[in-house]
């Protein structure tokens, strides 16, 4: 035990020792996976197993041994009403994408015979081709309770994909925001720590990566490297952190001169302690919301590169749906209006969270 | 002064050269190599393949170690020659001096739009904060912000043109630019684009001019006794005008040009990014690297443009 504690305080603590314990774990089992046996879990897996545990260590666990400021910092967020409904929108939201599609159908199940049909509570006029009278007629179609938001043009139900969507877009959302902050965040206290040429050459840089349009950039690349979705992740990450590295630096340099900063210095604390102990955890804040703000861009971005179709084909996502709808407006409205909907919610509660949160972290702000 | 803006151009010259780097750097490490496109497309309209391998090989020169390409890469870019565009049979230079305009129309009139509009909403909501027209607007601000626009487009053709029938679902490019019946058919595509813009100002001026509005200036502009017109329109709102304006040209590369780009897609308008999603999809990529590096190009001259007019805008800003 006290042996476990000395290892611990080497690290820099009981969480980064579970935190790199982890990584290890994943880094063997990688291994494993390449050299020895074929697939022990899917490749995605390492990617979620790691997030959860980032989470867990870095967000979990100081919420919890800070319980004190956790709820001081509550009770200024939940009293942004818009921002507490936003969260249990997206909480909402979460919930259905992680275990939804267990109870929905399947989103991929082309069913002619009930294409177009409305959702719940509304009735389309249908031409009917009948091939015993050699006529179309037209017949009035209710929306059926087996498929409550209605099919779209190859009777796929709308329900099922919408859930699917959610899974497509949160994971874009926030495992792009993830990439998109981490390098922001690390070039940006960098930057600023180092000063100098270093500094100079990283925020040109980033100078030239904010010159060009973010959509026109992503649909280049997307067209260069081809569109699959882990490939569209890391191009939203790749190419989104330029306000994070930013915001980051600004906030870096003035801590940088800061007592507490000087005095670690001169008690002889090496680069990487003052860095990881000291500048990255007051930075926090202002990255938790610029990462808040940050997920609606990057979701709104997946869908629009899925609707102009250079979104991932074999994945069902709100912007593809949305193209399809689009087609169809004429004959059945339901397929551009929910995904819409859906979307333009979820972009909204992030809004109002990010707005709430940034309040709530803002010492001057009267709440 | 002088030695800032020639420092200024001079840097904006350093940024453009990375700029064309980054996408040389892009198209090399692309798993299909542009070669392997032009002979795709090329191949698909029935040419002899080992004729054009001949083609490409002396037009891009892939054999070349690579610095010598990018030597080429760079100098033809600087001489104008942007390459062919093979699924339209013209030069890229003559296809864009086509189409830019239409971009440029659509452009304009959603920033005339929208910042008429943002600027007099944002000025009433701060000059009356907390009033009940402040709480309207600062909400349905939000829900712009918050709008996918190329969702609003769709459901703006839904209700205007699909159900009510009042304009036309596609953009009808025989009329002529600049005309009234033109701008009857941009009603839609404007709204579209001009709805997220304009909430963006709103909130922009809003909280710039309630910045204002606690400074001392104004205090003492009202113990003076002016009228609250006078100090409204020419204490505060000078002043608030300088970051709105640095926020306008910056919104251009990071939300209009994506915005611009769905919403032709949407409606059919020949602007540059229709032009460039049709490239897209017939693998003529020398559209879709020139479409890029223009709107990084436009960027950077209104970045230019905007630093340079601060230096008269604003005499409180010194350059050294």
């Amino acid at each position: 035990m006290k042996r476990l504690e000395k290892t611990a305080h080497r690290v820099g603590g009981l969480r980064n020792l579970a935190f790199f314990t982890t990584l290890a774990v994943l880094g063997v089992l990688g291994l494993l996976d390449l050299y020895v046996v074929d697939s022990l879990i899917p490749p995605s897996s390492y990617v979620y197993i790691f997030l959860i545990a980032t989470g867990i260590c870095y967000g979990v666990y100081p919420l919890w041994s800070a319980r004190r400021l956790t709820t001081y910092y509550w009770r200024r967020t939940s009293k942004h009403r818009l921002a507490l409904a936003g969260l249990v929108f997206i909480g909402l939201l979460v919930l259905i994408a992680i275990i939804g599609p267990f109870f929905t159908q399947d989103p991929t199940r082309v069913d002619f015979k009930e294409k177009n049909l409305p959702p719940v509570g509304f009735t389309v006029q249908q031409s009917i081709f009948d091939m015993s009278t050699g006529k179309f007629t037209t017949r009035e179609i209710p929306g059926t309770l087996s498929h409550p938001l209605g099919t779209d043009d190859k009777g796929r139900d709308m329900l099922a994909m919408l859930v699917s969507g959610a899974r497509v877009s949160l994971q874009v959302g926030f495992l792009a925001t993830l990439v998109a902050v981490l390098i922001g965040a690390v070039l940006g206290v960098s930057s600023a720590y180092a000063g100098g040429w270093i500094d100079n050459v990283l925020m040109r840089f980033t100078d030239i990566m904010m010159t060009f349009p973010f959509f026109l950039l992503l649909v280049f690349i997307v067209f260069l490297f081809g569109p699959s979705l882990s490939f569209i992740i890391l191009a939203i990450g790749l190419t989104g952190w330029t306000g994070v590295a930013r915001l980051v630096r600004s906030e870096a340099l003035s801590l940088r001169t800061r007592d507490f900063i000087v005095a670690a210095k001169g008690l002889g604390a090496s680069s990487t302690r003052i860095i990881f102990r000291h500048l990255i955890p007051n930075v926090m804040s202002p990255i938790i919301v610029i990462a808040t703000l940050s997920i609606p861009g990057v979701i709104l971005a997946e869908a629009a590169l899925s609707f102009i179709g250079l979104g991932d084909p074999s994945s069902t996502s709100w912007g593809i749906i949305l193209n399809a709808g689009q087609s169809s407006l004429d004959t059945a409205w339901w397929i551009a209006v929910e995904p819409g909907v859906i979307l333009f919610l979820t972009v909204l509660a992030f809004n109002f969270l990010g707005d709430g949160l940034r309040d709530a972290f803002d010492p001057r702000s009267q709440l | 002064m002088r030695a800032y803006i020639i420092r200024r151009l001079i840097y904006a010259a350093i940024i453009a050269w990375g700029v064309v780097t980054a996408t040389f750097i892009l198209l090399q490490l692309s798993p299909n190599s542009p070669a392997d496109r032009y002979l795709a497309s090329m191949s698909a309209r029935g040419s002899d393949p080992a004729q054009v391998i001949a083609a490409i090989e002396s037009r891009y020169g892939v054999n070349r170690p690579i610095l010598v390409q990018y030597g080429e890469y760079m100098t033809n870019l600087v001489r104008g020659d942007w390459g062919w565009s093979l699924s339209t049979s013209m030069p890229v230079m003559e296809l864009i001096k086509k189409h830019w305009i239409y971009s440029f129309q659509l452009i304009l009139l959603s920033s005339i739009f929208a910042a008429i509009l943002g600027i007099a909403i944002g000025v009433y909501s701060a000059i009356r904060q907390y009033s009940k027209i402040d709480y309207i607007a600062t909400f349905f601000s939000f829900i712009g912000v918050s709008l996918p626009n190329f969702w609003l487009g769709i459901m703006l053709i839904l209700v205007f043109s699909v159900q009510l029938g009042w304009f036309k679902t596609y953009y009808d490019t025989s009329l002529p630019i600049f005309s009234l019946a033109n701008l009857k058919a941009l009603v839609l595509p404007v709204i579209t684009l001009g709805t997220g813009m304009m909430a963006g100002y709103t909130r922009y001026v809003r909280s710039s001019v309630l910045d204002n509005l606690r400074k001392d200036f104004v205090r003492t502009a009202r113990a003076k006794g002016l009228p609250e017109r006078r100090v409204i329109g020419k204490h505060v709102l000078r002043n608030a005008m300088l970051p709105i304006f640095t926020i306008l040209m910056f919104d251009l590369g990071s939300i209009v040009f994506g915005g611009a780009y769905l919403t032709e897609v949407i409606f059919g308008i020949p602007g540059l990014g229709r032009i460039s999603f049709n490239a897209v999809f017939a693998n003529d990529y020398p559209v879709v690297i020139t479409i890029t590096l223009i709107g990084a190009l436009v960027v950077l001259i209104t970045n230019l443009v905007t630093d340079i007019a601060y230096t008269w805008l604003d005499p409180r800003v010194r350059y050294e």
